[in-house]
C-alpha cells in the first residue's frame, strides 16, 4: 500500500534574534491510506509545527529548510505555488483546529461559514442543492440542520468542534490533521467528539494525524503512535507495542508517569527539562534526562532505525526492535 | 483504619470548630436585564467539611459549569455565598475580625490553574515571596527571609539557585507552578485549595507537582482540596472525592470505590468516558448520551439536574430533587435509585469520608 503522505528529512527552523531554533529537526514519516497516527510530545517538541508544515502554514520567522520533502501521493507539496497549495488545503488535506471557539467567525452564522468553505473551493450549486449538502454534512457530525442558522456563541464547545469537523470533511480530504481537537472539552464531550471524528473518518476513508499530549486519548484512537522529543521522532510504533513494550526510555518514562485508576502508585515525573531548541546538544537530545545514558549518547546522535517498530536510541539495534 | 460510624450521631463526629466548613451553601448568579432575569445556580445546598484533623486530600471533580471552581472560591472567601455559611475554626468567615481574617488568609492558601497569569512579568519571582513575608511579617532580617524562601523552594523540589533572581518567563510552566506551591508553603498553611493545578502543565511534570501536593499532605499535614476535571489524577492523589453536576454534589465518598464502582448514573457516565492510557481498554461500544447543558442554559429547579441525560431516569426524577442517600458506610449518592439506603439528613458529607489507613 503506497503511503498517502511521505515526509523526508523535514526541517523547520525559526530564525530569531537569539539564533536558530530547530523546531523540527530531520523528521521522516510515512502515513498509509486511512491510517490513524497519533503524534505526541511535550510542548515545544515540534508536533504542531510538523502538522503546520504539512499544511505549509509555517509563518515567518519560521522556514521549511531546503532539502525537506513532503509528498502527498506523488505531489511534492513544497514545490507547489501558493495558489496550488490553497487548493490542496481543504480539498486534499484538512485541519481540525485546537480551539474551535477561535476558529469560527463570531459574527457570521454557522451555515454561512460552511458555505464560504464550499464556494471557495469551487462548489457551484443551486441554493437548495447547497442547503441539502450542508444538512448532510451537519448530520454526519451529529448536528441538526437548525445549527446552520445559529451563531457560534449559541453553540456549546462540543457542537463548535463538530462544526469545524464538518468544515474539514466537506471536500472529502485524503488526510485530516487534528491538533488537540478536544483539549478544551470535558471528558464526556471529548469522547463524543472523538467518536464523531472516527465516524466521519471511516465514512470518507481519510487518514488522520492526531496531534496531542494526552496518551489516554492516543490509546483510544490511534493505530500507530509517533513520539516526538526536541524536534525529532524518538519512537514510532503500533499503539499496542508503544504501551506494552516501549522501546525508547523517554516513551517508557512518559507512559509510567501516566495516572490510571488501577491502584494507587507513587507518581513519578520525568526529571529535568527538554534542551533549548536554540542549542540542541550533539548526541542524543534526551541524554540529560535519560536514566540509561551511555558514553556514546553524548557524542553520537542515534538514528531512527527499525521497520514496523522504529526507535532512535543506542540501546537498540534493528534486531532488538524487530523482536517481539 | 479508623472506621467512623456516621449513623451513630446527628452531629458530624469530628465536631464542628476545626477545619473549613460549608453549611447549606448555595450560590446563585443572576444575569440579564430586570424584565428577563435568568438565574444560574452554581452551587446548590452543599454541606461539607474539609477537616484538618486528620488532614486528608479531598478531590472535587466535575465538568465545566459544574460549580467546582465556585465551590473553591467560596471556601477561599473570595465569593460570599447567596445563602449558607462558611466557617473556619468555628467562626463564620463573613463576620471575622480583621485579625481573624488575616489568620484565615494565612492558613488557607490557593493554587490556581494558570501558572502564567498569576505572575507580574515585570517582577522577579522573588517578589511573590517577599510580598508574603512583608504582609505577614514572617522575617526580621533579609537573611532570615532568604532562608525561609530557600527552605520553601527546596521543599517543592526546586533548586533555589536556579529559581530565585529569575523572571517568570525564564521558568518553565512546571517550575512556575511549583513556585506557587512554594509560596503557599512559606506561610505554613493548614489548608491548600488547588484549582486545576496541573491542567496546563505537560504530562511529564504533572506527576511531579501532584507528588509534591501529596508529600505536603502526608508530611506536613496540610489538608488539600484538589479541584479537577481529571478523574485519573483525582484517583491517584485524593482520599475522598465529591462529584459535582450543575451545582449539586451527586456522589461523594472514598475515591477508590467512587471511581472503580460508581453508583450515580452521572459518575458512571464520567468514568466510562475517561480515555484510559491502555489500547486494550478502549471506550465501550455504548454510546454516551446527551451533552451537558452549557453555560447560560438554566436548569429547571425541583428536579434531578441529570434527568435529561440519565439512562435510568424514572418518573419521580422529574417530580422532585433527590435527597442525598448514604449508599454504604463511605459513600453518598444523590439519586432516587438509592432511596432505600436512607437519607443523610442534614449531616455533612464528610462524615462519610474515609480516613487514611
Amino acid at each position: 500500500m503506497p503511503p498517502v503522505l511521505s515526509i523526508r528529512n523535514l526541517q523547520v527552523h525559526f530564525n530569531i534574534r537569539a539564533g536558530t531554533a530547530r523546531a523540527v529537526d530531520g523528521l521522516d514519516l510515512d502515513l498509509g491510506t486511512g491510517e490513524k497516527l497519533g503524534l505526541v510530545g511535550e510542548s515545544g517538541s515540534g508536533k504542531t509545527t510538523t502538522a503546520l508544515a504539512v499544511m505549509r502554514m509555517i509563518k515567518p520567522p519560521g522556514v521549511i529548510v531546503d532539502g525537506s520533502s513532503i509528498m502527498l501521493d506523488d505531489r511534492q507539496l513544497l514545490d507547489l505555488s501558493e495558489n496550488e497549495m490553497r487548493q490542496v488545503r481543504g480539498n486534499d488535506i484538512a485541519m481540525v483546529p485546537q480551539a474551535a471557539m477561535n476558529a469560527l467567525n463570531p459574527v457570521r452564522k454557522v451555515g454561512e461559514q460552511i458555505q464560504d468553505g464550499l464556494v471557495d473551493h469551487g462548489v457551484r450549486e443551486s441554493k437548495s442543492a447547497m442547503h441539502d449538502r450542508m444538512v448532510t454534512l451537519l448530520n454526519q457530525v451529529g448536528l441538526g440542520s437548525h445549527v446552520m442558522s445559529l451563531y457560534p456563541h449559541e453553540l456549546s464547545g462540543g457542537m463548535k468542534q463538530r462544526v469545524t469537523i464538518a468544515m474539514a470533511i466537506c471536500h472529502r480530504p485524503r488526510l485530516i490533521l487534528a491538533d488537540e481537537p478536544t483539549s478544551a472539552l470535558d471528558v464526556v464531550v471529548q469522547r463524543q467528539v472523538m467518536e464523531t471524528l472516527e465516524d466521519v473518518r471511516t465514512a470518507i476513508g481519510a487518514a488522520v494525524i492526531l496531534v496531542g499530549h494526552d496518551m489516554g486519548l492516543m490509546a483510544q484512537f490511534a493505530d500507530r503512535i509517533g513520539v516526538m522529543y526536541a524536534g525529532k521522532l524518538v519512537e514510532l510504533a503500533p499503539v499496542q507495542q508503544i504501551f506494552a513494550n516501549p522501546a525508547h526510555p523517554y516513551t517508557r518514562l512518559l507512559i509510567s508517569s501516566l495516572p490510571d485508576t488501577a491502584g494507587k502508585k507513587p507518581l513519578e515525573g520525568i526529571p529535568g527539562l527538554p534542551p533549548s531548541l536554540l542549542a540542541i546538544p550533539p548526541g542524543c537530545p534526551f541524554m540529560q534526562r535519560c536514566p540509561e545514558a551511555m558514553d556514546i549518547c553524548a557524542t553520537e546522535a542515534p538514528k531512527l532505525i527499525g521497520d514496523e517498530r522504529k526507535a532512535s536510541c543506542h540501546l537498540h539495534t534493528e534486531e532488538s526492535l524487530a523482536a517481539p | 483504619m479508623t472506621t467512623e460510624t456516621p449513623m451513630s450521631s446527628d452531629v458530624p463526629n469530628n465536631g464542628a470548630g476545626s477545619g473549613l466548613e460549608l453549611r447549606n451553601v448555595s450560590q446563585v448568579f443572576t444575569s440579564g436585564p430586570f424584565w428577563n432575569r435568568s438565574q444560574n445556580v452554581a452551587v446548590n445546598d452543599v454541606t461539607f467539611r474539609l477537616a484538618s484533623d486528620p488532614s486528608l486530600i479531598t478531590a472535587v471533580a466535575g465538568e465545566s459549569g459544574s460549580g467546582k471552581t465556585t465551590l473553591g472560591r467560596i471556601m477561599l472567601g473570595f465569593q460570599r455565598p447567596t445563602s449558607g455559611a462558611v466557617t473556619y475554626g468555628g467562626k463564620d468567615i463573613a463576620s471575622m475580625s480583621s485579625a481573624e481574617r488575616k489568620q484565615f488568609r494565612r492558613d488557607v492558601q490557593a493554587i490556581f490553574q494558570d501558572p502564567y497569569s498569576v505572575y507580574n512579568p515585570f517582577y522577579k519571582v522573588d517578589h511573590i515571596f517577599m510580598m508574603a513575608i512583608k504582609r505577614f511579617r514572617l522575617a526580621k532580617s533579609g537573611d532570615e527571609s532568604r532562608h525561609l524562601i530557600e527552605e520553601a523552594i527546596s521543599a517543592v523540589g526546586l533548586r533555589p539557585a536556579e529559581t530565585l533572581g529569575r523572571y517568570p518567563h525564564q521558568l518553565s510552566g512546571g517550575q512556575r507552578q511549583r513556585v506557587m506551591v512554594a509560596r503557599s508553603l512559606l506561610l505554613k498553611p493548614k489548608v491548600i485549595i488547588a484549582d486545576e493545578p496541573v491542567s496546563m502543565v505537560d504530562a511529564s511534570l504533572r506527576a511531579t507537582i501532584l507528588e509534591t501536593l501529596r508529600t505536603l499532605n502526608h508530611e506536613l499535614g496540610i489538608a488539600i482540596l484538589y479541584i479537577t476535571h481529571d478523574l485519573t489524577t483525582a484517583y491517584q492523589v485524593a482520599d475522598n472525592i465529591l462529584i459535582m453536576y450543575l451545582g449539586h454534589v451527586v456522589e461523594a465518598g472514598e475515591v477508590e470505590s467512587v471511581i472503580n464502582a460508581p453508583k450515580h448514573p452521572y459518575t458512571q457516565l464520567l468514568v466510562q468516558s475517561i480515555p484510559m492510557p491502555d489500547p486494550n481498554r478502549r471506550w465501550a461500544d455504548t454510546r454516551s448520551r446527551g451533552e451537558s447543558p452549557f453555560a447560560g442554559e438554566t436548569i429547571q429547579q425541583g428536579m434531578c439536574p441529570f434527568v435529561n441525560r440519565c439512562p435510568d431516569a424514572m418518573v419521580e426524577c422529574r417530580d422532585s430533587l433527590p435527597a442525598t442517600y448514604h449508599v454504604d458506610s463511605h459513600r453518598v449518592s444523590r439519586c432516587f435509585l438509592h432511596v432505600d439506603a436512607g437519607t443523610t439528613g442534614d449531616r455533612d458529607i464528610s462524615a462519610y469520608f474515609r480516613n487514611r489507613d
